[in-house]
Protein backbone atom coordinates (compact mmCIF):
# COMPACT_ATOMS: atom_id res chain seq x y z
CA UNK A 1 0.00 0.00 0.00
CA UNK A 2 0.93 3.60 -0.55
CA UNK A 3 0.09 6.44 1.33
CA UNK A 4 1.07 10.15 1.04
CA UNK A 5 3.27 11.29 3.27
CA UNK A 6 3.14 15.13 4.33
CA UNK A 7 5.41 17.10 6.08
CA UNK A 8 5.57 16.02 9.41
CA UNK A 9 4.97 19.35 11.32
CA UNK A 10 0.97 20.48 11.36
CA UNK A 11 0.04 22.96 8.80
CA UNK A 12 -2.50 25.02 9.99
CA UNK A 13 -5.05 27.10 7.84
CA UNK A 14 -7.28 28.98 10.11
CA UNK A 15 -10.53 30.44 8.62
CA UNK A 16 -11.48 31.33 11.44
CA UNK A 17 -15.19 33.22 10.95
CA UNK A 18 -15.31 32.17 7.59
CA UNK A 19 -17.49 29.31 8.61
CA UNK A 20 -19.85 31.56 10.38
CA UNK A 21 -21.27 32.59 7.71
CA UNK A 22 -23.82 31.47 5.04
CA UNK A 23 -21.81 29.87 2.10
CA UNK A 24 -22.82 32.97 -0.73
CA UNK A 25 -20.79 35.71 1.69
CA UNK A 26 -17.47 36.63 1.37
CA UNK A 27 -15.20 35.50 4.26
CA UNK A 28 -14.39 37.58 6.95
CA UNK A 29 -11.49 37.50 7.35
CA UNK A 30 -11.18 38.85 3.74
CA UNK A 31 -13.02 41.83 4.77
CA UNK A 32 -9.61 43.53 5.34
CA UNK A 33 -8.25 43.20 2.20
CA UNK A 34 -9.06 45.74 -0.38
CA UNK A 35 -10.86 43.82 -3.21
CA UNK A 36 -13.15 40.99 -2.99
CA UNK A 37 -11.84 37.48 -3.82
CA UNK A 38 -12.76 36.79 -6.88
CA UNK A 39 -13.00 32.96 -8.24
CA UNK A 40 -10.87 31.99 -10.80
CA UNK A 41 -13.35 30.32 -14.12
CA UNK A 42 -12.25 27.60 -16.45
CA UNK A 43 -13.28 28.54 -20.06
CA UNK A 44 -16.84 27.86 -19.81
CA UNK A 45 -17.28 30.19 -17.21
CA UNK A 46 -17.75 28.01 -14.33
CA UNK A 47 -15.79 28.73 -10.72
CA UNK A 48 -12.67 26.67 -11.10
CA UNK A 49 -12.58 24.25 -8.33
CA UNK A 50 -9.36 22.14 -9.50
CA UNK A 51 -6.62 21.41 -8.16
CA UNK A 52 -5.96 18.91 -5.09
CA UNK A 53 -8.11 19.54 -1.72
CA UNK A 54 -7.91 17.91 1.51
CA UNK A 55 -11.26 17.30 4.11
CA UNK A 56 -8.96 16.18 6.85
CA UNK A 57 -10.97 17.78 9.81
CA UNK A 58 -10.34 18.11 14.02
CA UNK A 59 -14.20 18.83 14.32
CA UNK A 60 -16.62 16.35 15.16
CA UNK A 61 -19.61 15.08 13.14
CA UNK A 62 -21.99 15.93 15.56
CA UNK A 63 -22.12 18.63 18.45
CA UNK A 64 -20.95 17.23 21.71
CA UNK A 65 -24.30 17.28 23.75
CA UNK A 66 -23.01 19.73 26.62
CA UNK A 67 -22.77 21.89 24.12
CA UNK A 68 -26.50 22.46 23.73
CA UNK A 69 -27.67 24.58 20.85
CA UNK A 70 -24.13 26.23 20.93
CA UNK A 71 -23.27 26.47 16.88
CA UNK A 72 -19.89 28.17 16.51
CA UNK A 73 -17.09 28.63 19.35
CA UNK A 74 -15.77 32.45 19.80
CA UNK A 75 -12.54 32.95 18.64
CA UNK A 76 -10.68 32.40 21.67
CA UNK A 77 -12.81 29.04 22.99
CA UNK A 78 -11.76 27.53 19.28
CA UNK A 79 -8.09 28.47 19.89
CA UNK A 80 -8.37 26.69 22.75
CA UNK A 81 -9.98 23.35 21.47
CA UNK A 82 -7.66 23.56 18.44
CA UNK A 83 -4.55 23.84 20.81
CA UNK A 84 -6.11 21.12 22.30
CA UNK A 85 -6.46 18.99 19.82
CA UNK A 86 -3.25 19.31 18.30
CA UNK A 87 -1.05 19.29 21.46
CA UNK A 88 -2.71 16.89 23.89
CA UNK A 89 -5.21 14.16 22.49
CA UNK A 90 -2.93 11.92 20.25
CA UNK A 91 -4.18 9.82 17.32
CA UNK A 92 -4.81 7.13 19.73
CA UNK A 93 -7.36 9.19 21.26
CA UNK A 94 -8.88 9.94 17.80
CA UNK A 95 -8.63 6.97 16.76
CA UNK A 96 -10.23 5.20 19.99
CA UNK A 97 -10.66 1.20 19.64
CA UNK A 98 -7.88 0.45 17.22
CA UNK A 99 -4.68 -1.08 19.13
CA UNK A 100 -2.06 0.38 19.23
CA UNK A 101 0.34 -2.71 17.91
CA UNK A 102 -1.22 -1.87 14.27
CA UNK A 103 0.59 1.15 13.55
CA UNK A 104 3.03 3.66 14.87
CA UNK A 105 0.56 7.18 13.66
CA UNK A 106 3.77 9.48 13.72
CA UNK A 107 4.85 7.79 10.99
CA UNK A 108 3.43 8.08 7.15
CA UNK A 109 1.46 11.02 7.95
CA UNK A 110 -1.56 8.68 9.45
CA UNK A 111 -2.20 11.10 12.26
CA UNK A 112 -4.56 13.84 11.21
CA UNK A 113 -2.54 16.52 12.66
CA UNK A 114 0.06 16.01 10.21
CA UNK A 115 -2.37 16.75 7.51
CA UNK A 116 -3.48 20.30 6.14
CA UNK A 117 -6.56 20.79 8.71
CA UNK A 118 -9.00 23.69 7.87
CA UNK A 119 -10.03 24.88 10.85
CA UNK A 120 -13.88 25.84 11.87
CA UNK A 121 -15.35 27.75 14.66
CA UNK A 122 -18.38 25.16 14.13
CA UNK A 123 -19.05 23.04 17.18
CA UNK A 124 -19.92 20.25 14.95
CA UNK A 125 -20.40 19.40 11.18
CA UNK A 126 -24.03 19.23 11.15
CA UNK A 127 -25.17 22.53 11.27
CA UNK A 128 -28.34 23.91 12.80
CA UNK A 129 -29.61 24.05 16.60
CA UNK A 130 -29.50 20.24 17.17
CA UNK A 131 -26.34 19.90 15.50
CA UNK A 132 -26.81 15.98 15.75
CA UNK A 133 -28.15 12.79 13.45
CA UNK A 134 -31.99 13.48 13.71
CA UNK A 135 -33.44 10.30 15.52
CA UNK A 136 -33.91 7.13 13.33
CA UNK A 137 -36.99 5.89 12.71
CA UNK A 138 -38.84 2.82 14.15
CA UNK A 139 -38.66 1.29 10.91
CA UNK A 140 -34.93 1.71 10.41
CA UNK A 141 -34.75 1.21 14.66
CA UNK A 142 -36.04 -2.56 14.06
CA UNK A 143 -34.14 -2.87 10.64
CA UNK A 144 -30.78 -1.68 12.47
CA UNK A 145 -31.53 -3.95 15.09
CA UNK A 146 -32.39 -7.26 13.15
CA UNK A 147 -29.14 -6.48 11.14
CA UNK A 148 -27.04 -6.66 14.32
CA UNK A 149 -28.29 -9.30 15.81
CA UNK A 150 -28.12 -11.30 12.34
CA UNK A 151 -24.54 -10.43 12.46
CA UNK A 152 -23.68 -11.06 16.33
CA UNK A 153 -21.75 -14.59 16.55
CA UNK A 154 -20.97 -14.30 13.04
CA UNK A 155 -18.27 -11.30 12.56
CA UNK A 156 -16.08 -13.26 11.88
CA UNK A 157 -17.52 -16.23 9.62
CA UNK A 158 -16.13 -15.18 6.44
CA UNK A 159 -15.01 -12.40 4.37
CA UNK A 160 -18.24 -11.02 3.44
CA UNK A 161 -19.27 -10.60 6.93
CA UNK A 162 -16.32 -7.90 7.64
CA UNK A 163 -17.03 -4.46 6.74
CA UNK A 164 -16.91 -2.90 3.33
CA UNK A 165 -14.14 -0.96 4.26
CA UNK A 166 -11.69 -3.86 5.70
CA UNK A 167 -12.88 -5.41 2.64
CA UNK A 168 -11.38 -3.20 0.10
CA UNK A 169 -14.37 -2.49 -1.56
CA UNK A 170 -15.23 1.18 -0.80
CA UNK A 171 -13.46 3.31 2.22
CA UNK A 172 -16.31 4.47 4.55
CA UNK A 173 -15.44 7.94 4.70
CA UNK A 174 -15.38 7.87 0.50
CA UNK A 175 -19.45 8.99 -0.08
CA UNK A 176 -21.03 10.78 -0.89
CA UNK A 177 -21.06 12.37 0.85
CA UNK A 178 -17.30 12.57 1.69
CA UNK A 179 -16.19 12.43 4.41
CA UNK A 180 -12.72 13.03 6.16
CA UNK A 181 -10.83 9.64 6.13
CA UNK A 182 -8.82 8.92 9.48
CA UNK A 183 -5.72 9.17 7.08
CA UNK A 184 -4.98 10.18 3.35
CA UNK A 185 -8.20 12.64 3.52
CA UNK A 186 -7.28 13.81 -0.07
CA UNK A 187 -8.96 14.52 -3.15
CA UNK A 188 -8.04 15.64 -6.43
CA UNK A 189 -10.97 17.67 -8.56
CA UNK A 190 -11.10 17.74 -12.73
CA UNK A 191 -13.38 19.72 -14.97
CA UNK A 192 -13.70 18.96 -18.63
CA UNK A 193 -16.07 20.00 -20.69
CA UNK A 194 -19.64 19.04 -19.29
CA UNK A 195 -17.80 16.69 -16.45
CA UNK A 196 -16.36 17.05 -13.23
CA UNK A 197 -14.85 14.77 -12.07
CA UNK A 198 -13.95 14.32 -8.43
CA UNK A 199 -11.27 11.46 -7.30
CA UNK A 200 -10.11 10.29 -3.80
CA UNK A 201 -7.12 8.90 -2.82
CA UNK A 202 -9.05 6.82 -0.19
CA UNK A 203 -9.49 4.34 -2.53
CA UNK A 204 -8.61 5.19 -5.87
CA UNK A 205 -12.41 6.07 -7.25
CA UNK A 206 -12.83 8.64 -9.69
CA UNK A 207 -16.69 9.89 -9.37
CA UNK A 208 -17.39 11.24 -13.02
CA UNK A 209 -20.32 14.00 -12.81
CA UNK A 210 -21.70 14.79 -15.65
CA UNK A 211 -23.20 18.57 -15.82
CA UNK A 212 -25.36 18.01 -19.18
CA UNK A 213 -28.10 17.46 -17.69
CA UNK A 214 -29.22 13.95 -18.43
CA UNK A 215 -31.46 11.34 -16.06
CA UNK A 216 -30.39 9.32 -13.46
CA UNK A 217 -29.40 5.82 -13.94
CA UNK A 218 -32.20 3.10 -14.42
CA UNK A 219 -32.96 2.64 -11.18
CA UNK A 220 -32.17 -1.06 -11.46
CA UNK A 221 -28.72 0.19 -11.84
CA UNK A 222 -27.70 0.20 -8.23
CA UNK A 223 -24.03 1.67 -7.15
CA UNK A 224 -21.97 1.82 -3.90
CA UNK A 225 -21.03 4.93 -4.59
CA UNK A 226 -24.34 6.01 -6.57
CA UNK A 227 -24.68 7.88 -9.40
CA UNK A 228 -23.77 11.60 -9.77
CA UNK A 229 -24.94 14.47 -11.46
CA UNK A 230 -24.25 17.73 -11.35
CA UNK A 231 -25.42 21.57 -12.15
CA UNK A 232 -24.14 24.97 -11.40
CA UNK A 233 -26.60 27.13 -9.14
CA UNK A 234 -24.68 30.34 -9.30
CA UNK A 235 -21.44 29.87 -8.19
CA UNK A 236 -22.19 27.01 -6.38
CA UNK A 237 -21.47 23.12 -7.92
CA UNK A 238 -25.08 21.15 -6.88
CA UNK A 239 -24.04 17.31 -7.08
CA UNK A 240 -27.35 14.77 -6.85
CA UNK A 241 -26.70 11.27 -5.52
CA UNK A 242 -28.82 8.48 -5.99
CA UNK A 243 -29.44 4.40 -6.75
CA UNK A 244 -27.22 3.88 -3.86
CA UNK A 245 -26.68 0.03 -3.14
CA UNK A 246 -28.47 -1.66 -0.11
CA UNK A 247 -24.82 -2.43 1.28
CA UNK A 248 -23.38 0.96 0.90
CA UNK A 249 -25.30 2.22 3.95
CA UNK A 250 -23.73 5.34 5.06
CA UNK A 251 -24.40 5.74 8.89
CA UNK A 252 -27.54 3.13 8.25
CA UNK A 253 -29.38 4.14 5.62
CA UNK A 254 -30.68 1.92 2.44
CA UNK A 255 -31.02 2.11 -0.84
CA UNK A 256 -33.33 5.03 -0.86
CA UNK A 257 -30.68 7.17 0.19
CA UNK A 258 -30.26 10.80 -1.41
CA UNK A 259 -27.31 12.57 -0.69
CA UNK A 260 -26.90 16.67 -2.21
CA UNK A 261 -23.71 17.80 -2.00
CA UNK A 262 -22.18 21.93 -2.49
CA UNK A 263 -18.89 22.92 -3.81
CA UNK A 264 -18.31 26.91 -2.93
CA UNK A 265 -14.99 27.70 -3.46
CA UNK A 266 -14.85 30.69 -0.99
CA UNK A 267 -10.99 31.61 -1.51
CA UNK A 268 -8.20 30.36 -3.14
CA UNK A 269 -7.15 28.26 -0.55
CA UNK A 270 -10.48 27.26 0.63
CA UNK A 271 -14.17 25.32 -0.85
CA UNK A 272 -16.80 25.20 1.38
CA UNK A 273 -18.32 21.93 0.92
CA UNK A 274 -21.90 20.96 2.21
CA UNK A 275 -24.03 17.84 1.84
CA UNK A 276 -27.99 17.32 2.90
CA UNK A 277 -28.65 13.72 3.39
CA UNK A 278 -31.86 12.03 3.07
CA UNK A 279 -34.02 8.91 3.92
CA UNK A 280 -37.50 8.62 4.76
CA UNK A 281 -36.78 5.35 5.53
CA UNK A 282 -33.90 6.18 8.40
CA UNK A 283 -34.21 9.71 9.62
CA UNK A 284 -37.20 11.35 10.82
CA UNK A 285 -35.80 14.13 8.84
CA UNK A 286 -32.52 15.50 6.49
CA UNK A 287 -29.73 16.74 7.81
CA UNK A 288 -26.66 18.72 6.86
CA UNK A 289 -23.24 19.06 7.33
CA UNK A 290 -20.50 21.91 6.15
CA UNK A 291 -16.64 21.38 5.87
CA UNK A 292 -14.18 23.66 4.65
CA UNK A 293 -12.12 21.62 2.16
CA UNK A 294 -8.24 22.78 2.26
CA UNK A 295 -6.17 23.46 -0.75
CA UNK A 296 -2.53 21.06 -0.70
CA UNK A 297 -0.27 20.39 -3.20
CA UNK A 298 -0.93 17.16 -4.21
CA UNK A 299 -0.26 15.10 -6.11
CA UNK A 300 -2.29 12.29 -4.50
CA UNK A 301 -0.67 9.08 -4.66
CA UNK A 302 -1.90 5.11 -5.38
CA UNK A 303 -3.78 3.24 -2.40
CA UNK A 304 -3.82 -0.40 -3.98
CA UNK A 305 -6.26 -1.41 -1.12
CA UNK A 306 -7.20 -4.52 -1.94
CA UNK A 307 -3.70 -5.87 -3.53
CA UNK A 308 -2.28 -5.08 -0.27
CA UNK A 309 -5.29 -6.70 1.82
CA UNK A 310 -3.12 -8.77 3.80
CA UNK A 311 -5.29 -7.84 6.89
CA UNK A 312 -8.44 -9.31 5.72
CA UNK A 313 -7.03 -12.94 5.24
CA UNK A 314 -5.05 -12.67 8.19
CA UNK A 315 -8.70 -11.46 10.71
CA UNK A 316 -10.27 -14.78 8.95
CA UNK A 317 -7.48 -17.02 10.02
CA UNK A 318 -6.62 -15.97 13.35
CA UNK A 319 -10.60 -16.42 14.03
CA UNK A 320 -10.26 -19.87 12.17
CA UNK A 321 -6.87 -20.68 14.60
CA UNK A 322 -8.81 -18.94 17.32
CA UNK A 323 -11.70 -21.52 16.89
CA UNK A 324 -9.88 -24.58 16.90
CA UNK A 325 -7.58 -23.84 19.82
CA UNK A 326 -10.58 -23.36 21.70
CA UNK A 327 -12.06 -26.87 19.88
CA UNK A 328 -9.10 -28.51 21.11
CA UNK A 329 -9.51 -27.41 24.93
CA UNK B 1 -1.34 16.14 -67.30
CA UNK B 2 0.85 16.46 -63.58
CA UNK B 3 4.68 16.07 -63.95
CA UNK B 4 5.82 12.95 -62.33
CA UNK B 5 7.98 15.49 -59.84
CA UNK B 6 4.43 17.12 -59.09
CA UNK B 7 2.91 14.38 -57.82
CA UNK B 8 6.10 13.30 -55.98
CA UNK B 9 5.73 16.26 -54.11
CA UNK B 10 1.88 16.07 -53.89
CA UNK B 11 2.41 12.50 -52.01
CA UNK B 12 5.40 14.61 -49.80
CA UNK B 13 3.16 16.69 -48.29
CA UNK B 14 0.30 14.42 -47.75
CA UNK B 15 2.36 12.42 -45.77
CA UNK B 16 3.94 15.41 -44.07
CA UNK B 17 0.28 16.99 -42.68
CA UNK B 18 -1.75 15.07 -40.16
CA UNK B 19 -4.63 13.35 -41.90
CA UNK B 20 -6.97 15.06 -39.10
CA UNK B 21 -6.95 18.20 -36.98
CA UNK B 22 -8.95 17.08 -33.90
CA UNK B 23 -11.02 20.01 -32.53
CA UNK B 24 -9.49 21.92 -29.93
CA UNK B 25 -9.50 22.88 -25.87
CA UNK B 26 -9.35 26.46 -25.24
CA UNK B 27 -5.90 26.48 -24.56
CA UNK B 28 -4.95 25.05 -28.07
CA UNK B 29 -4.22 21.30 -27.49
CA UNK B 30 -5.91 18.43 -29.16
CA UNK B 31 -9.51 17.95 -27.20
CA UNK B 32 -8.89 14.26 -26.34
CA UNK B 33 -12.28 14.39 -23.71
CA UNK B 34 -14.53 11.24 -23.74
CA UNK B 35 -15.11 7.67 -23.03
CA UNK B 36 -12.79 5.02 -25.24
CA UNK B 37 -12.67 1.56 -25.49
CA UNK B 38 -10.55 -0.82 -27.90
CA UNK B 39 -12.73 -3.35 -30.17
CA UNK B 40 -9.75 -5.84 -30.53
CA UNK B 41 -8.64 -9.06 -28.56
CA UNK B 42 -5.66 -7.58 -27.18
CA UNK B 43 -6.54 -8.21 -23.41
CA UNK B 44 -6.88 -12.07 -24.45
CA UNK B 45 -3.54 -12.42 -26.46
CA UNK B 46 -0.86 -9.81 -27.86
CA UNK B 47 0.11 -11.67 -30.36
CA UNK B 48 -1.91 -13.14 -33.48
CA UNK B 49 -3.99 -15.88 -32.75
CA UNK B 50 -6.72 -18.21 -33.24
CA UNK B 51 -9.65 -18.88 -31.40
CA UNK B 52 -8.85 -21.54 -28.59
CA UNK B 53 -10.50 -23.06 -25.15
CA UNK B 54 -10.52 -21.25 -21.96
CA UNK B 55 -9.12 -22.00 -18.43
CA UNK B 56 -12.09 -23.43 -17.36
CA UNK B 57 -14.43 -25.75 -19.61
CA UNK B 58 -17.67 -25.09 -17.40
CA UNK B 59 -17.68 -21.49 -18.90
CA UNK B 60 -17.72 -23.49 -22.65
CA UNK B 61 -17.78 -20.76 -25.16
CA UNK B 62 -18.26 -17.82 -22.90
CA UNK B 63 -15.04 -18.47 -21.45
CA UNK B 64 -13.74 -19.34 -25.19
CA UNK B 65 -10.38 -17.18 -25.77
CA UNK B 66 -11.63 -14.94 -29.30
CA UNK B 67 -9.49 -15.15 -32.39
CA UNK B 68 -7.74 -11.57 -33.11
CA UNK B 69 -5.12 -10.37 -35.82
CA UNK B 70 -2.62 -9.42 -32.77
CA UNK B 71 -1.38 -5.88 -31.99
CA UNK B 72 2.25 -6.25 -31.76
CA UNK B 73 4.62 -4.60 -34.54
CA UNK B 74 6.03 -8.04 -36.37
CA UNK B 75 3.76 -10.72 -34.45
CA UNK B 76 6.36 -11.43 -31.84
CA UNK B 77 7.55 -9.97 -28.35
CA UNK B 78 10.93 -10.76 -28.30
CA UNK B 79 11.26 -12.05 -24.98
CA UNK B 80 14.85 -13.04 -23.93
CA UNK B 81 15.29 -16.76 -23.44
CA UNK B 82 14.35 -17.56 -19.55
CA UNK B 83 11.30 -15.13 -20.13
CA UNK B 84 10.28 -17.09 -22.95
CA UNK B 85 9.73 -19.57 -20.28
CA UNK B 86 8.30 -18.03 -17.77
CA UNK B 87 6.07 -16.90 -20.03
CA UNK B 88 4.81 -20.18 -20.99
CA UNK B 89 5.16 -20.93 -17.08
CA UNK B 90 2.71 -18.26 -17.01
CA UNK B 91 -0.03 -19.26 -19.76
CA UNK B 92 -0.13 -22.81 -18.26
CA UNK B 93 -1.14 -21.48 -14.76
CA UNK B 94 -3.15 -18.46 -16.15
CA UNK B 95 -5.90 -19.25 -13.85
CA UNK B 96 -3.92 -19.07 -10.60
CA UNK B 97 -1.73 -16.31 -11.87
CA UNK B 98 -3.30 -13.74 -14.09
CA UNK B 99 -3.73 -10.63 -11.55
CA UNK B 100 -7.10 -9.98 -13.88
CA UNK B 101 -8.61 -13.08 -12.24
CA UNK B 102 -7.67 -11.41 -8.59
CA UNK B 103 -9.35 -7.93 -9.30
CA UNK B 104 -5.70 -6.58 -9.09
CA UNK B 105 -5.05 -3.00 -10.83
CA UNK B 106 -4.38 -3.59 -14.54
CA UNK B 107 -0.85 -1.64 -15.13
CA UNK B 108 -0.17 0.17 -18.22
CA UNK B 109 -0.61 -0.51 -21.05
CA UNK B 110 -3.09 -3.01 -20.17
CA UNK B 111 -5.53 -0.66 -18.88
CA UNK B 112 -5.94 0.84 -22.09
CA UNK B 113 -7.71 -2.73 -24.08
CA UNK B 114 -9.30 -4.17 -20.87
CA UNK B 115 -12.39 -4.74 -22.44
CA UNK B 116 -13.98 -1.90 -20.74
CA UNK B 117 -14.53 1.50 -21.12
CA UNK B 118 -12.21 4.39 -20.02
CA UNK B 119 -12.70 8.03 -19.67
CA UNK B 120 -10.49 10.95 -20.13
CA UNK B 121 -11.19 13.87 -18.54
CA UNK B 122 -8.83 16.99 -19.96
CA UNK B 123 -8.87 20.19 -18.89
CA UNK B 124 -5.93 23.31 -19.31
CA UNK B 125 -4.47 22.32 -15.72
CA UNK B 126 -5.30 18.30 -15.42
CA UNK B 127 -5.54 14.67 -17.09
CA UNK B 128 -7.23 12.05 -15.78
CA UNK B 129 -7.84 8.87 -16.89
CA UNK B 130 -10.72 6.97 -15.13
CA UNK B 131 -11.27 3.35 -16.13
CA UNK B 132 -14.37 1.47 -15.32
CA UNK B 133 -12.51 -2.15 -14.50
CA UNK B 134 -11.73 -1.65 -10.75
CA UNK B 135 -11.84 1.55 -10.40
CA UNK B 136 -8.61 2.36 -11.61
CA UNK B 137 -7.34 5.91 -11.71
CA UNK B 138 -4.49 7.59 -13.39
CA UNK B 139 -3.31 11.34 -12.95
CA UNK B 140 -1.25 12.28 -15.47
CA UNK B 141 1.43 14.72 -14.93
CA UNK B 142 1.48 17.47 -17.60
CA UNK B 143 3.94 20.08 -15.76
CA UNK B 144 7.29 19.14 -15.24
CA UNK B 145 8.19 15.71 -15.81
CA UNK B 146 9.30 14.35 -12.35
CA UNK B 147 10.58 10.79 -11.55
CA UNK B 148 8.28 8.40 -10.05
CA UNK B 149 8.49 8.91 -6.17
CA UNK B 150 8.00 4.96 -5.93
CA UNK B 151 6.89 1.98 -7.86
CA UNK B 152 3.03 1.29 -7.85
CA UNK B 153 0.16 -1.09 -9.87
CA UNK B 154 -0.26 2.09 -12.48
CA UNK B 155 2.56 3.59 -12.33
CA UNK B 156 4.13 7.49 -12.81
CA UNK B 157 2.81 9.12 -16.02
CA UNK B 158 4.55 12.28 -17.27
CA UNK B 159 2.76 13.56 -20.01
CA UNK B 160 3.47 16.46 -22.77
CA UNK B 161 2.12 17.00 -26.21
CA UNK B 162 3.90 16.21 -29.82
CA UNK B 163 1.34 18.68 -32.18
CA UNK B 164 -2.12 16.84 -31.99
CA UNK B 165 -0.46 13.28 -29.90
CA UNK B 166 -0.59 12.78 -26.29
CA UNK B 167 2.83 11.25 -25.40
CA UNK B 168 2.90 9.90 -21.67
CA UNK B 169 6.30 8.76 -20.56
CA UNK B 170 5.17 5.72 -17.68
CA UNK B 171 7.81 4.26 -15.07
CA UNK B 172 7.42 3.51 -11.73
CA UNK B 173 5.22 0.54 -12.74
CA UNK B 174 5.44 -2.97 -10.49
CA UNK B 175 6.25 -6.27 -11.83
CA UNK B 176 2.33 -7.67 -10.44
CA UNK B 177 0.94 -6.74 -13.63
CA UNK B 178 0.80 -8.48 -17.08
CA UNK B 179 0.05 -7.78 -20.67
CA UNK B 180 -2.52 -10.24 -20.87
CA UNK B 181 -4.25 -13.32 -20.06
CA UNK B 182 -1.54 -15.47 -21.98
CA UNK B 183 0.56 -14.77 -19.66
CA UNK B 184 2.64 -11.87 -21.02
CA UNK B 185 4.52 -10.29 -18.49
CA UNK B 186 7.32 -8.01 -17.29
CA UNK B 187 9.50 -6.79 -14.45
CA UNK B 188 9.82 -3.93 -12.17
CA UNK B 189 11.94 -1.95 -14.94
CA UNK B 190 9.59 -2.14 -17.74
CA UNK B 191 9.08 1.64 -19.21
CA UNK B 192 6.14 2.56 -21.56
CA UNK B 193 5.60 5.42 -23.89
CA UNK B 194 2.37 5.90 -25.24
CA UNK B 195 1.02 7.80 -28.17
CA UNK B 196 -2.63 8.99 -28.33
CA UNK B 197 -3.37 10.53 -31.66
CA UNK B 198 -6.77 11.80 -32.55
CA UNK B 199 -7.45 10.24 -36.43
CA UNK B 200 -10.80 11.11 -36.89
CA UNK B 201 -13.89 12.65 -34.23
CA UNK B 202 -14.55 9.05 -33.53
CA UNK B 203 -11.20 6.92 -33.05
CA UNK B 204 -7.79 8.09 -31.58
CA UNK B 205 -4.72 5.82 -32.60
CA UNK B 206 -3.08 4.48 -29.79
CA UNK B 207 0.65 2.78 -29.65
CA UNK B 208 2.96 1.64 -26.82
CA UNK B 209 6.41 1.59 -26.63
CA UNK B 210 7.55 -1.74 -24.45
CA UNK B 211 10.77 -1.52 -22.40
CA UNK B 212 12.44 -3.79 -20.14
CA UNK B 213 15.97 -5.37 -20.69
CA UNK B 214 15.49 -7.41 -17.85
CA UNK B 215 12.46 -9.34 -19.90
CA UNK B 216 12.97 -8.33 -23.65
CA UNK B 217 16.21 -8.41 -25.82
CA UNK B 218 14.93 -4.88 -27.41
CA UNK B 219 12.03 -2.27 -27.15
CA UNK B 220 8.83 -3.71 -29.27
CA UNK B 221 5.58 -1.66 -29.84
CA UNK B 222 2.15 -2.26 -29.84
CA UNK B 223 -0.77 -0.32 -31.85
CA UNK B 224 -4.45 -0.37 -31.96
CA UNK B 225 -7.55 2.17 -32.41
CA UNK B 226 -9.81 3.43 -29.75
CA UNK B 227 -13.11 4.19 -30.41
CA UNK B 228 -15.25 6.62 -28.67
CA UNK B 229 -18.04 5.41 -27.01
CA UNK B 230 -21.27 7.10 -27.98
CA UNK B 231 -24.10 5.40 -26.98
CA UNK B 232 -26.43 8.14 -25.44
CA UNK B 233 -25.86 9.25 -21.87
CA UNK B 234 -22.99 6.59 -21.86
CA UNK B 235 -21.06 6.71 -18.90
CA UNK B 236 -18.38 4.93 -16.67
CA UNK B 237 -20.30 2.24 -14.44
CA UNK B 238 -19.02 0.95 -11.32
CA UNK B 239 -17.34 -2.22 -11.87
CA UNK B 240 -15.66 -2.93 -8.14
CA UNK B 241 -14.77 -6.90 -8.82
CA UNK B 242 -13.13 -7.03 -5.36
CA UNK B 243 -16.71 -8.41 -4.70
CA UNK B 244 -16.45 -10.90 -7.22
CA UNK B 245 -12.98 -12.36 -6.33
CA UNK B 246 -14.03 -12.63 -2.57
CA UNK B 247 -14.84 -16.18 -2.16
CA UNK B 248 -11.85 -17.76 -4.60
CA UNK B 249 -8.97 -15.24 -2.63
CA UNK B 250 -10.68 -15.69 1.38
CA UNK B 251 -13.40 -18.80 0.43
CA UNK B 252 -10.91 -21.29 1.99
CA UNK B 253 -10.89 -19.20 5.19
CA UNK B 254 -14.59 -19.17 5.45
CA UNK B 255 -15.71 -20.21 8.91
CA UNK B 256 -17.49 -24.72 8.53
CA UNK B 257 -20.91 -25.06 9.04
CA UNK B 258 -21.94 -21.24 9.78
CA UNK B 259 -24.82 -19.89 9.49
CA UNK B 260 -24.11 -16.84 7.21
CA UNK B 261 -21.56 -19.30 5.50
CA UNK B 262 -23.82 -21.38 4.33
CA UNK B 263 -26.21 -18.68 2.95
CA UNK B 264 -23.18 -16.29 1.41
CA UNK B 265 -21.84 -19.85 -0.57
CA UNK B 266 -24.88 -20.40 -2.45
Amino acid sequence: MIRAIFAATACVLAIGSAQAQPAAQAPARLAASEKPWVSPRTPDGHPDLQGFWSNASITPLQRPPELGSKEFYTAEEAAAVDKKEFTERTSWDRLGNQARVHYDMSQFGLDVIQAKVALSRRTSLIIGPEGRIPPVTPEAQKRLADRAAARRGHEFDSAQDRPIQERCIVWAAEGPPMMSSGYNSNLQIVQGPGYVSVMEEMIHDARMIPTDGRPHLPSGIRQYLGDSRGHWEGDTLVVDTTNFTEKTSFMGSTSSLHVLERFTRIDNDTILYEFTVDDPATWTKPWTAQMPLSKIEGPIFEYACHEGNLGLPNTLSGARAAEEAKAAK
Amino acid sequence: MASFAGMFWLAASLAAQPAYRAPRMPDGHADLNGIWQVLNTANWDLEPHGPGPGPLFQLGAQGAVPPGLGVVEGDHIPYLPEAAAKKKENFAHRLELDPEVRCYLPGVPRATYMPYPFQVVQSEKYLLFAYQYAGATRNINMTSAKKAPIDSWMGWSNGRWDGDTLVIDVTGLNDETWFDRAGDFHSDALHVVERYTPRSPETMQYEATIEDPKTFSRPWKISMLLYRVQDTNAQLLEFKCVEFVEELMYGHLRKKESKAGTKEAK
